[in-house]
């Protein structure tokens, strides 16, 4: 990314956050796509990378790429929020080379050392083995270290600048999305207590911290992609806050249906389950309002033109309220109430609504922003789509939309064949997974998973090459 | 030993597909609903294509009723899904309320 158009340090910074979550982004799709190799050829890389590697690299890789892609959105909005260059912004860089390394280190150990003893210094050098949060105790420590510089960096630059609604919601949201990720660097000898914890992270950040960010994200994306009014903008966002917090706090409890906790969970997860796809459906309303008033604004002035300054940015955006509602949403809500959740726990289902949300909810606005950043560097009045960037956006959302529904009819035959009619025993669970409808699901989950493969490297051509592409408006 | 209260029936083994495709189409038509009236509300529909979206609220609630028979939900479950349909009925409203009205209060 060039950046002689960059007026900030702070932005340049993000740049660099922008370009790691790129290449860690093309890193998790290229592990996904070997694990999904090894469903359907078992043998596949056996002994040097197995399954079990594969699939750690593939889902640590995804929540890293996206906290870096949360870091750099952060210190790309800063200035225009705050009006002033982001406070400790050379500790900040300082501290980005610092989050690299040990991320390089880890992917490193993970590939080459894979396993250790079984005691504590796997722990502490290897990984802490807890899905997600994977990373060795070490690099917990110096992931803490990052996450406060940056928490820093934001308060710090927040206080002193101006305190938009944006960043004020921004504040709280990550100094809670920080202090979350405490709930998961601690060990004790009861996997159910264990368990609560880490889905205090998983589960708080995907549904409750993730979303507000989400949230803020959209809301200064409308302001500089259609110019939405800031007092709508802004007077949405804390509805939308008060609605995620609401019920994505409580809806904790569809977690804890069968991990050994208390039955009233039960009760709790049903109730707010129920509720949580509210405030999905409501950032769907957000969206179309807020395009709908300022292009039939700029309608009635009789000004024909698209009030959209940068079309890749706002197909991904779009693609984000579409995406969440339908991943989070829709394949969140068929399965999260305790009666059927009992039949399609830790089946492919999970995996399906995984794949969409993660993708519907955070990569699309995520990439979204990646197009807002490219198109500040180079200077550009109005960004318009290329082939590249229509190829890749297509590829992708086809290729994950394929893969959720190839997921979900595995988990379906998981569900009438392992679940109800053999009752979850052990051959139960490789009955369901010899059949036909599962193995054939999974040869097109694998189809799928290579042509989001393939949808990725159009779009790091396209951030990488659009900038200089002359069908811009500059 | 599951609590009778929260799990007290087996899904019929046919009742498995109906039981997804509701409650996924709560959300589908829901999402078709608010987004009718929201349309409806910046002039990007004609007026009387908000019956329309209230007949898609109907189909909301009623695959809920289904979703949750079909499931054999307890009382507390059974309140819960209405409350979320209820709720789901008045979030356009409340949303578009609220946003109107900032709106005006700003432009005018």
């Amino acid at each position: 990314m060039a950046n002689n158009h960059l007026t900030s340090e702070s932005k340049q910074l993000a740049t660099w956050y922008f370009t790691f979550a790129a290449i860690l982004f093309g890193a998790q799709l290229l592990f996904g796509l070997v694990a999904a190799i090894q469903y359907v050829m078992p043998g596949f890389l056996y002994g040097l990378l197995d399954f079990s590697i594969a699939r750690i690299l593939h889902i640590n890789a995804l929540v890293v790429w996206m906290v870096f892609a949360m870091f750099g959105s952060v210190y790309w909005l800063l200035p225009d929020e705050t009006g002033i260059e982001t406070i400790g912004i050379k500790i900040g860089k300082l501290i980005y080379w610092v989050f690299v390394a040990a991320i390089v280190v880890v992917v490193l150990v993970y590939l080459f050392i894979q396993v250790g003893p079984a005691d504590p210094t796997t722990i502490w050098f290897i990984t802490e083995g807890r899905e997600y949060i994977e990373a060795p105790r070490w690099a917990d420590w110096g992931i803490v270290v990052v996450a406060l510089t940056f928490v820093a960096n934001l308060f710090l630059t927040g206080m002193k600048g101006n305190r938009s609604g944006i960043v004020t919601v921004l504040m709280a949201d990550m100094i809670a999305f920080a202090g979350l990720y405490l709930a998961g660097m601690f060990f004790t000898d009861n996997i159910t207590v264990d368990q609560y914890w880490w889905w205090w992270v998983i589960h708080l950040w995907v549904e409750a911290t993730w979303e507000v960010f989400v949230g803020s994200i959209a809301a200064y994306g409308l302001i500089t992609m259609i110019g939405a009014h800031r007092k709508v903008v802004e007077m949405w966002l804390w509805i939308e806050v008060a609605m995620l917090f609401g019920s994505g706090i409580l809806g904790l409890g569809h977690h804890y249906f069968w991990i050994g906790t208390p039955e009233y969970w039960w009760e709790i997860g049903a109730l707010f389950s129920a509720l949580e796809p509210l405030p999905l459906v409501a950032m769907f309303i957000h969206v179309l309002y807020d395009w709908g008033k300022t292009q039939g604004g700029q309608d009635e002035r009789g000004e024909n033109k698209s009030v959209i300054t940068n079309k890749p940015a706002f197909t991904w955006f779009v693609l984000n309220a579409f995406g969440n509602f339908l991943g989070a949403g829709i394949w969140g809500f068929f399965h999260t109430l305790p009666q059927v959740n009992l039949y399609t726990h830790g089946t492919q289902f999970t995996s399906a609504h995984g794949h969409l949300a993660f993708f519907g909810a955070y990569a699309t606005i995520l990439v979204g922003m990646m197009y807002i950043a490219v198109q500040g560097t180079n200077g550009i009045k109005v960004m318009k789509h290329t082939k590249a960037s229509l190829w890749a956006v297509s590829m992708i959302t086809g290729g994950v939309v394929g893969m959720t529904v190839a997921l979900t009819i595995a988990g379906y035959v998981q569900v009438l064949v392992s679940r109800a009619q053999m009752g979850a025993t052990w051959a139960a669970y490789f009955d369901g997974q010899s059949g036909v409808w599962f193995t054939q699901a999974m040869d097109w989950r694998l189809i799928m998973g290579a042509i989001t493969f393939l949808g990725f490297v159009f779009l790091a051509k396209d951030l990488l090459t659009t900038g200089k592409n002359p069908v811009h408006e500059r | 030993m599951i609590d009778q209260v929260v799990v007290h029936s087996e899904i019929a083994l046919n009742d498995f597909l109906p039981i997804f495709v509701s409650s996924a189409l709560v959300l589908v038509f829901g999402g078709v609903y608010v987004g009718i009236y929201t349309a409806v509300k910046v002039k990007l529909l004609k007026p009387w294509t908000m019956s329309i979206a209230y007949l898609f609220w109907l189909l909301t609630a009623y695959c809920l009723y289904v979703m949750g028979s079909l499931m054999h939900v307890d009382a507390f479950t059974a309140k819960a899904l209405v409350i979320a349909a209820i709720g789901l009925f008045l979030l356009p409203f409340a949303v578009y309320y609220m946003q109107h009205r900032v709106h005006e209060e700003n432009e005018h």
